[in-house]
């Protein structure tokens, strides 16, 4: 579904992903993970199409994206939340949601359809429909950037950790609805710092460190794989 | 540091060259080029030593250089020519007349006490609205200097100023304004706020009070621009107010950027290509005028060209000819590349 | 009476126009965080078309739409000549090119038309009064203050309403997060230059109108317009650019109805004055613009 081979993202000098190569399968819920500076957001960024590759190629269904602006990936089929949690704060929920069906704008009816199913899962959403974006707590922010993106009828999702500086109840429901999205047949690059419960939810996982990645398996072979902590702390 | 001294030599050797040389040629035409070179470069240094350090575009030097024109006129045209050319004159200023030297000082301390007034509040304002606002300020002045017929004689031309700037008296100015430039540059405050140009966060946070050390080069630049206008009134001896207005701030912009905004090497470069350009399109431009078809009706494509040339140069090397490096740097980086090659 | 009627028709039609020529460039300014030097020039450019095509006999609504439709066509070309090929590289960059390209509008003006003032062909009703309960107006005054306030409600429906509105303000606060949901950046760009085109040429026409003739430096007084009321109303904030548009014509209004002959002259540097101090008590403007994003 989405492979990526020898790709590497440099800011200016400093190269910050050096030439990696990761698949994930239809249906698959992959998970990227590493510490804070080991390249997973630039990885993200670059599939995206708001960061410029160095080298490697993108592939998504067979369609090269490498040199594919943001617009154009989105129309591909892949959607993304990135790690900054972008809602546009003086819009409103309603409109949030909008722009995220821009693509779809002439199927009124499909975007219809699309939003009821999502303020079914994200019924918070629903209640604050006319309120600006930016009145929204941390994690509703969160559910809309999600359900924005899905608004694209997206076939691969990026998310770029839904967890960061989320209470634990909230991070408990984020998952929760990961695994929901997973069941329902989307393919998804999970990008997490919360290892646990990042390979709890998925069923791959590749470990990033200094811009490479330095293991991958199952997610039971990483979660036993006694080096984890190392790639953490730096060991 | 030492190459900053390799620059300073060089640069003022390029004036003396510039001043020396014409007058071994000896054409009148040429010294009157020559000081209007050495002239525009006091005025593009000046404006360097603000949107050098600190990122910021300022429309408002030109409104400084006719602020020092008219002071030192003021202050210079002799007693009893002030009745003929500023009739409105407040009457305790009719007798003053000072030298032109000390009235240059005059003229750039008062630049320099304006700019120091009227600019604090605005070197607060980010990027683009203290952009807008030297705009504004530009207008202001050269609203004032349209109206205060007192100091100005209005809109009209105000004549009797004293012929003293010669190209050698230009030459030490412009070489004294490059190296106050460059000290200024290698000052605490200029590099505090070259740092801030970088990273406003990062300086502010070592201790750097960004607008105020926006508001001294402000100030200092204000005083140069001061300078610069007296030295151009004495030479030029009767002007407009139209001369300190959109036509001469886009060209001074355009000499400074298309040299290098960031270096006193580009400052220097871009003032004397383009005062080259200019020239030869003007002589263009009179020589089109006096063709049948020319008919003495093209006007502005001097302009159009450096318009283009402008547009051309920020597309290609948006930091001019001299982005970054000094010339002295440079040639010390050049000189150490080759030793350690051999 | 008659005096406040006047003086609230001086000050509603003088800040429709103004606050239509600060919509015009906000609207840039917001989503590029890039200041258009050459705006002023799009209104040269609807006040030349207006002279060129005097002879043509067409009515005059026509030349006029013909006017607008030049403004908006060089408004996107302002786009491709001096913004598109640096806007990348830096702020500064783009000020300076645009900056040039409004010295290149103004002189080929200068060159290929006069640089003499040119008459613009104007509707007798530009020039007619009537009688408001006492107060004598000039009836383009209630035109400028009715076109602005169509405008303005019709600008406000784009933003607000319509997607591709909606997408410009998500554009103005996070232009790659937009373009990440599919909204195409060049669209965009597009759209808000040929809408700060649309602007400037029915302003165009008003403010030419008010004088009657077209000068190379015609845009001169409206784009200092357009930035001091920006400044004042907050750089990003459309309903800012309003607010300022009124408070700077009522500044002017007062002024001018206040100071004496001698001191009239002077009352851009009094209004810049007053800039200077409400900048002092409030640096960001008076309404702040959307939660901030990175220029793209």
């Amino acid at each position: 579904m989405l492979e990526i081979t020898g790709l590497s993202v440099n800011y200016g000098t400093i190269r910050a992903v050096r030439g990696i190569s990761l698949t994930v399968a239809r249906g698959e819920l992959v998970s990227l993970l590493g510490a804070n500076g080991a390249g997973k957001s630039s990885t993200i960024k670059c599939i995206a199409g708001a960061l410029k590759a160095a080298g490697g190629s993108i592939v998504l269904e067979g369609q090269d994206i490498t040199a594919a602006n943001p617009e154009q990936v989105i129309r591909a089929g892949l959607a993304t939340v990135p790690e900054t949690r972008d809602v546009f704060p003086d819009l409103t929920v309603a409109e949030n949601l909008m722009l995220g069906a821009y693509i779809h704008r002439r199927d009124q009816a499909g975007n219809r359809q699309n939003l009821e199913r999502l303020h079914t899962l994200f019924p918070r959403l629903a209640e604050r429909s006319n309120q600006p974006a930016g009145t929204l707590s941390g994690g509703e922010q969160q559910m809309l950037v999600i359900a924005r993106a899905l608004m694209a009828r997206p076939r691969v999702l990026l998310l770029d950790e839904p967890s960061l500086g989320l209470a634990p109840a909230i991070v408990e429901r984020i998952f929760e609805m990961i695994e929901t999205l997973k069941k329902s047949g989307l393919t998804i690059l999970l990008v997490e710092q919360n290892v646990n419960q990042a390979l709890a939810v998925a069923d791959r996982a590749y470990v990033m460190r200094l811009g490479a990645i330095v293991a991958s398996g199952t997610a039971e072979e990483i979660r036993s794989g006694s080096d984890l902590s190392a790639h953490y702390l730096g060991g | 540091m030492k190459h900053s001294y390799l620059t300073a030599l060089i640069l003022i050797a390029v004036i003396a060259a510039i001043a020396i040389g014409s007058q071994l040629i000896g054409i009148r035409l040429y010294d009157r080029i020559a000081t209007n070179l050495l002239i525009s470069l006091v005025l593009v240094v000046g404006l360097q030593t603000f949107m050098g350090n600190s990122g910021l575009l300022s429309f408002a030097h030109i409104g400084f250089m006719g602020l020092g024109a008219y002071t030192s006129a003021v202050l210079t045209i002799p007693a009893q020519m002030k009745g003929m050319a500023l009739p409105d004159l407040y009457d305790f200023m009719k007798v003053v007349e000072i030298s032109p030297l000390l009235a240059m000082l005059a003229a750039g301390v008062l630049a320099a006490v304006v700019a120091a007034v009227v600019a604090y509040p605005l070197m607060r304002l980010s990027d683009a609205a203290s952009v807008i606002t030297s705009f504004a300020l530009l207008v202001v002045l050269y609203t004032v200097m349209n109206n205060w017929s007192a100091f100005t004689n209005g809109p009209r031309t105000l004549f009797g100023l004293p012929k003293t700037t010669d190209l050698p008296i230009a030459a030490i100015v412009a070489a004294v304004v490059v190296v106050v430039a460059l000290l200024f540059k290698e000052s605490r405050t200029g590099k505090l706020l070259r740092a801030s140009r970088e990273d406003e966060v990062a300086a502010a946070a070592l201790g750097a009070n960004i607008p105020h050390l926006r508001w001294r080069a402000f100030i200092l630049a204000a005083f140069i621009a001061g300078i610069g206008g007296a030295l151009w009134g004495h030479f030029i001896t009767s002007f407009a107010p139209k001369a300190f207005y959109l036509k001469e701030t886009f060209l001074i912009i355009t000499m400074l950027v298309i040299g290098g905004a960031n270096t006193v090497t580009g400052a220097v470069a871009g003032t004397i290509l383009i005062t080259f350009a200019y020239e030869g399109l003007r002589g263009t431009e009179s020589a089109l005028n006096a063709t049948a078809i020319g008919a003495g009706q093209v006007v502005g494509l001097t302009e159009i060209v450096l318009a283009l040339a402008m547009i051309a140069v920020m597309i290609v090397k948006p930091g001019g000819l001299f982005p970054n490096r000094e010339i002295g740097h440079i040639l010390t980086r050049a000189r150490r590349k080759k030793e350690t090659v051999a | 009476m008659a005096f406040a009627i006047q003086f609230v028709i001086d000050v509603l039609s003088l800040g429709g126009a103004y606050a239509l020529m600060a919509l015009g460039l906000v609207i840039i300014y917001g989503i590029l965080r890039l200041v258009n030097f050459a705006y002023g020039e799009l209104i040269m450019v609807a006040g030349y078309t207006m002279y060129l095509s005097s002879g043509s006999g067409l009515p005059w609504l026509v030349m006029a739409a013909l006017a607008v439709a030049m403004a908006v066509l060089f408004g996107i070309l302002t786009d491709y000549a001096a913004f598109r090929p640096v806007r990348a590289k830096s702020v500064t960059a783009v000020l300076i090119t645009s900056f040039a390209f409004s010295n290149l509008l103004q002189n080929a003006a200068l060159l290929f038309i006069s640089p003499r003032p040119r008459n613009v062909p104007l509707p007798d009703i530009f020039s007619q009064t009537v009688s408001i309960g006492g107060a004598i107006t000039p009836v383009r005054n209630l035109i400028t203050i009715a076109a602005s306030i169509v405008l303005l409600a019709a600008v406000a429906f784009l933003m607000r309403r319509t997607t591709l509105g909606i997408a410009m303000r998500a554009a103005a606060t996070n232009f790659t997060m937009a373009r990440m949901l599919g909204v195409p950046a060049n669209l965009i760009i597009s759209s808000a230059f040929a809408l700060s085109g649309f602007l400037a040429g029915v302003v165009g026409i008003l403010w030419i109108g008010r004088i009657g003739t077209v000068v190379p430096g015609v845009g001169l007084e409206p784009l200092l317009v357009a930035f001091i009321a920006t400044v004042i109303g907050g750089m990003r904030s459309l309903p800012g650019a309003v607010v300022g548009g009124f408070l700077l014509a009522l500044i002017d209004t007062t002024l001018n109805y206040t100071l004496s002959q001698d001191l009239l002259k002077f009352r851009d540097a009094f209004t810049f004055s007053l800039v200077i101090l409400i900048l002092l008590w409030r640096p960001q403007g008076l309404i702040k613009g959307p939660a901030s994003g990175q220029r793209t």
